[in-house]
Parts: C-alpha cells; sequence; structure tokens
C-alpha cells in the first residue's frame, strides 16, 4: 500500500520523514543528508537545480537562485505584514528579483522568467517527493505537509496549491508546533497546555498550544523571523576576529578563504560547547604576512560563549511573556515544553527555557527533524495504517530455566515481540542422571531462587550416559494471548513432556516494574553470586575430567604425577565445600597445570594414544632444549 | 500588540487516532458471508505484514551494504581538514628550509596520508581549469576570470567511492578579465 509522507516545508531547510514499522523515519535525501537546502535556481545553461546543488552556486548566479520563498508564500504586494516583514522590505534583502503580477501577487524572476511562490515551493516538494519513492522504491502521491502556526487562509492554501503542483495529494496541513507535538506524543494528553518553543537556523517562534480530546488549539503564538542560530554563529566568528585582531594585530574579516574557516570552526566549537567546558579552535596557516604564516589557537569557555550570546537567548524570552499573555496563561499553567530547532540543544537554552516555564522540557527527539517526524505521524494516522488493527504485546519479564548451580537461564528475554518462539539444547549435570526437572522461571535475576517460579515438570527416561551427552532440547513458545507452552523433548529417546502455562502475566504493572527494580538494585552482588557458582561449576568440571583422564589413561601417567593429581583433585573439592572463590580459582587453575603436564608427558612418550581431552587445552610444547649451544646475538671476534 | 486572530483549524480539528473497530457480536447460525470476509480481511493483512516484512529486509540489507561502504565518511570528513592543515603547511615552508631533509620527511607523510585516504576509496575532485559544475564544487568567490571557469581552489574536495563527501570550495570567473 502506498505510503504517506510528512514533510517540514521550512524557509532553510527541508525534510521528509515517513512510518516504517510503526516508527517514523527521516529519510535521506539523494545527497546523502537528511536536510535538503531550500534553494532553487536556474542555471547558466537552463538547467534546474535543487537543494543542496542550487545553494553551492548560489553565489556565481545570484539572480536566478531563489532563497527563502516560505516568506512569499500566500502574500500579496501592499498587503499588511502580519509576522512578516513588508513584501518591499523583504525584497530589497533578496539577491532576485521579485516582481508584482496583475492582481497584486508576488512572483519572482528566474532564468527569465517568472515564477509564483506556490510553484517554486513544488520544486523543492518535487524533489523531496523523488528522493522519497527513491527510498521507498515505490510511488508516493499522499503527503502532509507543516507550516507555522501563524499562517494565513491565503499562506496555507498557496501551500497546498504547491503540494498539487509537485504532483501530491495533500492530505492535511498541519501546524509546525502541532508536528513537534505529535512527535512527543502529546495528542494523548487531555486539557493540557503545551509551549512550543522552536529556535531554528534564522527564525525563533514560540506557540502556546491546547489538547484536549484528540485535538489541537492554537491559543497563541509570537516569535522573531531574524533571530537563530546563525546569530550565535556570528557572535563566535566576530570573537575570534577580535582576539586574532588584538593577538596577532591581524584583521580577518577582509579575507574570504579565512572567513570560510572561521565560520565552519564556529559552528564546530559551538556544537562541542554543547557537551563539555571548553574547547579549542585550532586554525593553523589561517593567514599570512610578511613576517610568515599565522595560526589561529584559541581556546572558547563554555562561559565565555554564553556570555557571548546571552543577550540573543534574553531576546526570545520577550516573545514568550507575550505568548502567554495573549493565550491567557501563567507560565505555572503550562503543562509540557516541547523544544524545536537545532539551536535548542545549547545548555543555556535549555536552562533558560526551563527556568522561564519552570518545567523540564521534552527533548528526546532530534530536535531538526522533529517536525518532519511529527507529520510522518500524522500521515500514517490518517492513512489509517491498516496494521492498526493489530496490535503487539511484548512479554515484561524474562522467561527461562533453572541450571546447574540454581543458576537463571534466559530463553526469551524480555520486551521481546510476542508471539515467538524460542529453543535450547540443554544436558545433563551428572553421570547417569535418569531425569531432568524443567523448572520454568520468569524475572531478571540471575539467580533462580530470586526469581518467580512459573512451573515445574520432570522429564525421565534419560538413558544412562556420561553428564554432558544426553540431549534435551527445551522449547519455549508464546502465543498471541501470551500463553506459555514449555515443551523437554530427549534428542535419543524421543520421549518428551510439556506444560501449559496461562498466567506468565499475571503480574500487574506495579509488580513488573518491582522485579525489574530489584534486579538493577540486586546487580553487583547477583553477579557476585552468579560469577561464584560459575567457577564452581567449573571447578567441579574439571575434577570430574581429571579424574576421567586419570582412568583412562592409567598406564601411561607415572605413579608421582598421578598422586599429586589425586591430591590436587581432593584439594579442590574440599575448597568445593566452601565458598572462597578466589581459593577455588587458584586450586582449579593448579589442577588445569597438573593435568597439562601430565598430558604433555602422555604425549612425549613414542607414539602415546592420549584421548583428547576436552577439558584440557593443550599449550604449544617447551622447544627441546639441547646442548648444542646455539648462542644467541653474541658477536665472535673474527 | 493587538491580538491576532487565528484561521480555523478545522482541519486541525479532525485529529484523532483511528478508532478501534467496535466488534460486532456474533450471531451464531447466519455469519457465513460474515466471516468468510472477516477471515479474506485477515489473509490480506498478513499478507501486507509478511510483504512489508520482506521490503524492510531488503531495504535493511541495501542500508548495511551501504553503511559498510560509506560508515567511514564521518571519519573521513573529521580527519580531512588535517589534512587540508598539512597541505598548508607544505605550501609555506619558507625558502631557506625547502630543501632540508626534515622538511621532505613531512613531504612523505602527506603523501602517505594522501595515498592511504586513496586506498579507502577517497578521490580528489578535479578543481584547476575545470568548468565549475555544482555537483561536486561550491562557488564562495565570484572574481575576475573565463566565465564559469574556476580560477582558484579554496578548499580540496573529496569523494567517497561515488559519493561527494566534500565539495571543493572554488573561485569562479565572472567573465570579466
Amino acid at each position: 500500500m502506498a505510503k504517506a509522507i510528512g514533510i517540514d516545508l521550512g524557509t532553510t531547510f527541508s525534510e521528509v520523514a515517513v512510518m516504517q514499522g510503526g516508527e517514523p523515519v527521516v529519510i535521506p535525501s539523494s545527497e546523502g543528508g537528511n536536510t535538503v537546502p531550500s534553494f532553487v535556481a536556474i542555471s547558466k545553461s537552463g538547467e534546474r537545480l535543487v537543494g543542496q546543488i542550487a545553494k553551492r552556486q548560489a553565489i556565481i548566479n545570484p539572480e536566478n537562485t531563489i532563497y527563502s520563498i516560505k516568506r512569499f508564500m500566500g502574500r500579496k504586494w501592499g498587503e499588511p505584514a502580519g509576522r512578516e516583514l513588508p513584501i518591499e522590505e523583504d525584497a530589497k534583502r533578496k539577491t532576485y528579483k521579485v516582481v508584482k503580477g496583475p492582481n497584486n501577487e508576488v512572483k519572482v524572476a528566474m532564468g527569465g522568467q517568472e515564477y509564483t511562490p506556490p510553484e517554486i515551493s513544488a520544486m523543492i516538494l518535487q524533489k523531496l517527493k523523488a528522493d522519497a519513492e527513491a527510498y521507498l522504491g515505490e510511488k508516493v502521491t499522499d503527503a502532509v505537509i507543516t507550516v507555522p502556526a501563524y499562517f494565513n487562509d491565503a499562506q496555507r492554501q498557496a501551500t497546498k496549491d504547491a503540494g498539487k503542483i509537485a504532483g501530491l495529494n495533500v492530505l492535511r496541513i498541519i501546524n509546525e508546533p502541532t508536528a513537534a507535538s505529535l512527535a512527543y506524543g502529546l495528542d494523548k494528553k487531555k486539557d493540557e497546555t503545551i509551549a512550543v518553543y522552536d529556535l531554528g537556523g534564522g527564525t525563533f517562534d514560540v506557540s502556546i498550544l491546547e489538547i484536549g480530546d484528540g485535538t489541537f488549539q492554537v491559543k497563541s503564538t509570537n516569535g522573531d523571523t531574524h533571530l537563530g542560530g546563525d546569530d550565535f554563529d556570528q557572535r563566535i566568528m566576530d570573537w575570534l576576529i577580535e582576539e586574532f585582531k588584538k593577538d596577532q594585530g591581524i584583521d580577518l574579516s577582509g579575507d574570504k578563504t579565512a572567513l570560510q574557516r572561521l565560520k565552519e570552526a564556529a559552528e564546530k566549537v559551538k556544537i562541542e560547547l554543547s557537551s563539555v567546558q571548553k574547547a579549542e579552535v585550532n586554525l593553523p596557516f589561517i593567514t599570512a604576512d610578511s613576517s610568515g604564516p599565522k595560526h589561529l589557537n584559541i581556546t572558547l569557555t563554555r562561559a565565555k560563549l554564553e556570555q557571548l550570546v546571552m543577550d540573543l537567548v534574553e531576546k526570545t524570552m520577550e516573545p514568550c511573556k507575550q505568548a502567554l499573555a495573549d493565550a491567557d496563561r501563567k507560565a505555572s499553567q503550562i503543562d509540557e515544553v516541547v523544544l524545536v530547532g537545532g539551536q535548542t540543544r545549547m545548555p543555556l537554552v535549555q536552562e533558560k527555557v526551563k527556568q522561564f516555564f519552570g518545567k523540564e522540557p521534552n527533548k528526546g527527539v532530534n530536535p531538526d527533524e522533529v517536525v518532519a517526524i511529527g507529520a510522518a505521524i500524522q500521515a500514517g494516522v490518517l492513512k489509517g495504517e491498516v496494521k492498526d488493527v493489530l496490535l503487539l504485546d511484548v512479554t515484561p519479564l524474562t522467561l527461562g530455566i533453572e541450571t546447574l548451580g540454581g543458576v537463571a537461564t534466559p530463553l526469551i528475554n524480555r520486551n521481546t515481540t510476542i508471539p515467538t518462539s524460542k529453543t535450547q539444547v540443554f544436558s545433563t549435570a551428572a553421570d547417569n542422571q535418569p531425569s531432568v526437572e524443567i523448572h520454568v522461571l520468569q524475572g531478571e535475576r540471575p539467580m533462580a531462587a530470586d526469581n518467580r517460579t512459573l512451573g515445574r515438570f520432570i522429564l525421565d527416561g534419560i538413558l544412562p550416559a556420561p553428564r554432558g551427552v544426553p540431549q534435551v532440547e527445551v522449547s519455549f513458545d508464546i502465543d498471541a494471548n501470551g500463553i506459555l507452552s514449555v515443551k523437554a523433548k530427549d534428542k535419543g529417546t524421543g520421549k518428551e513432556q510439556k506444560i501449559t502455562i496461562t498466567a506468565s502475566s499475571g503480574l500487574s504493572k506495579e509488580d513488573i516494574e518491582k522485579m525489574q527494580h530489584e534486579a538493577e538494585a540486586h546487580a553487583a552482588e547477583d553477579t557476585k553470586r552468579k560469577e561464584e557458582v560459575e567457577t564452581k561449576n567449573n571447578a567441579d568440571n574439571m575434577a570430574y575430567s581429571a579424574e576421567k583422564m586419570l582412568n583412562d589413561n592409567k598406564d601411561k601417567i607415572p605413579e608421582e604425577t598421578r598422586k599429586e593429581i589425586e591430591d590436587k583433585i581432593g584439594v579442590l573439592r574440599t575448597a568445593l565445600q566452601g565458598s572462597d572463590v578466589e581459593d577455588i580459582k587458584a586450586k582449579s587453575q593448579e589442577l588445569s597445570e597438573l593435568m597439562q603436564k601430565a598430558g604433555a608427558s602422555v604425549y612425549g612418550q613414542q607414539g602415546g594414544q592420549a584421548e583428547p581431552d576436552a577439558q584440557s587445552e593443550q599449550t604449544e610444547e617447551e622447544p627441546k632444549k639441547d646442548d648444542e649451544g646455539t648462542v644467541e646475538g653474541e658477536f665472535r671476534e673474527v | 500588540m493587538k491580538k491576532e486572530k487565528w484561521p480555523e483549524d478545522s482541519e486541525d480539528k479532525e485529529l484523532k487516532r483511528k478508532q478501534k473497530e467496535p466488534e460486532d457480536s456474533a450471531d451464531t447460525g447466519k455469519a457465513q458471508p460474515e466471516e468468510k470476509s472477516e477471515a479474506e480481511k485477515y489473509l490480506d493483512n498478513w499478507r501486507r505484514t509478511q510483504a512489508d516484512f520482506v521490503n524492510y529486509k531488503k531495504r535493511t540489507e541495501q542500508e548495511k551494504e551501504e553503511t559498510v561502504k560509506f560508515g567511514n565518511s564521518m571519519l573521513l570528513l573529521a580527519l580531512l581538514p588535517i589534512l587540508d592543515d598539512l597541505q598548508r603547511a607544505l605550501d609555506s615552508v619558507p625558502e631557506d628550509l625547502k630543501d632540508l631533509p626534515w622538511v621532505e620527511g613531512i613531504r612523505l607523510i602527506e603523501r602517505k596520508f594522501s595515498s592511504s585516504l586513496e586506498t579507502q576509496g577517497v578521490k580528489l575532485i578535479k578543481t584547476e581549469g575545470e568548468a565549475f559544475d555544482p555537483n561536486v564544487h561550491e562557488a564562495a568567490l565570484h572574481v575576475d576570470g573565463d566565465d564559469g571557469m574556476i580560477v582558484e581552489e579554496l578548499q580540496k574536495g573529496y569523494k567517497l567511492y561515488d559519493r561527494v563527501i566534500r565539495p571543493a570550495v572554488v573561485a569562479v570567473g565572472n567573465g570579466n578579465k
């Protein structure tokens, strides 16, 4: 079934996302990144360029490269401006010609032709559509497109028109702050007030929304259409130029190449300082004068950065205050705060927002992608994804059985989607063991006794055999209703037993959480205990194999070695009675070494028929020490 | 400040999650066609889910291949500026030091760095004497020179296999001499 995509059509960047397997996923562009610059151009040769490619040639083709077209969508010359600057003002700031149509509509000139803003936006949408189709491997027609909450009817219609021109069936136009709230699942809240703080690359928007009964209502919006992350970068650049001037007496602001490096370095250090307290700006050979090359090497601390941009962040507070007033709310009445836009990653911004609204903001979703993701979620809902009817459960706690030493061995891990099944082969713990007990456990603790018993049963009729030889296949199967069946089958005799447990999740949510917490709280001591059991098991195995080896190689092992090993086995068995893990480990090691020596000596005898013992590891043979005197490294005087 | 009027958010009012369909009370004895269509619906959903799963697997395989092939791009992007700096250093060796064996050693290091990258699939993007191509070049300056031709390279650009990981930053001619 054709998928519906969610599109964030931004002033400087656009993005597209889609629901996949119930999760929203951002679709990468054909150039490799997740965002597409909102640029369209006609090259000198008449070729149409969209996105990153268009941006790259903007400087050499300024008149035919259209950017920030969003500012002109749905607007007419001579109309009151609303949030944006008057057309005359905005047009002056652009490198391309903005012209007037017969009905005062806004048009732009590109490549000798005139286009309406929706026609330009359609070109960007077309590229996003093509990238989505390439990624999904199928045609895409339906889409949800986002717009700023302050867009009026004409602006929304223009966006819808753009979609139509691009060959998209626009299922809905939704507000950007609404999309952001959807991305955080806030549509499930009842009668709550949400503040969305959107600080992007070039614009700042704050919106107050109310959610009730599954619908969002915009109470107020405010912002600053020319305030964003780029201004923060500029502050850092200015400071670097200043410092360099002070330090080296050279003004870099006229050096285009240096400026390019400074811009990249400023953005990089800004990002670094979001996670560390200080960072180095290291630009060797930034310029040169008569005395030789010059290097820029300055350390910027987070504190200094915050000083440099403090006024910019404070500037965002006034619109927040105004938005609250217009919504007739107090900061304390805000239930949820959502952060949008890359610049909100800065700790200072998060701090100020938290202080202002008195709430920890929602920030788990990538702030650059949250609007596209919300649009994709809405697209999925509108499309009525068929799989909605089939809700899958997960098993909340790990299921397993008890094995040697009272250890809980997991078969199905917690949070596994059901229905599911898992099979594993186990064996006996003692020679000639005639039956195995399957003790079915539920819980996260490594020791069986600390988990919940779901059931027990016995499979008998196991033929006499050394321990570890019989193969008992244990299968766990959970059906869609959460009913667990456990089956044990002796692969040798074909005999099987099984048990069905209906109440594998007869636990309440609190019980489940309690068990998980206990597992975490006891994690350290549990690990220790499990290690103890494993050490004991290993030691026990070692003693057993040592005895077996002695038995199988009666005649080949010299008497004294034999005595030594028997003693060691005895010592180890005694240690096993106690619980000094270090002691057991040490004694196991000693026994192991003895066994290796014995094994080596058996092989040392001509054509020894020593049976390979699975437990002992073969060391490399000791090189035979001749007395023929290969002297190493000595120079002989000739 | 004037209170702005909000457009009718009539579309937002319909923002609802799809409701679960109410279950029909089964009428025993009747229902043959109903059950049949239910069964068909389930089979159809199962087929779709299978198909989705198969498609997802295909896409995951493809993404894995891409990750293996291009997974290094982030690392390379972080290392390229260092190569830039090393090349800058060599470009500005003082006259009187140019022939020092020590300087020659640094040149060898730069060559080693470059050829290691080449072995990893990194290719230098041609600039000198080329026509400007926005697919591989980024124009930072518009200066006197042949129209549309690259006049100067400001920063080297690189491809990883056939994908541009960093465009070459160049000065392009504007047709004036």
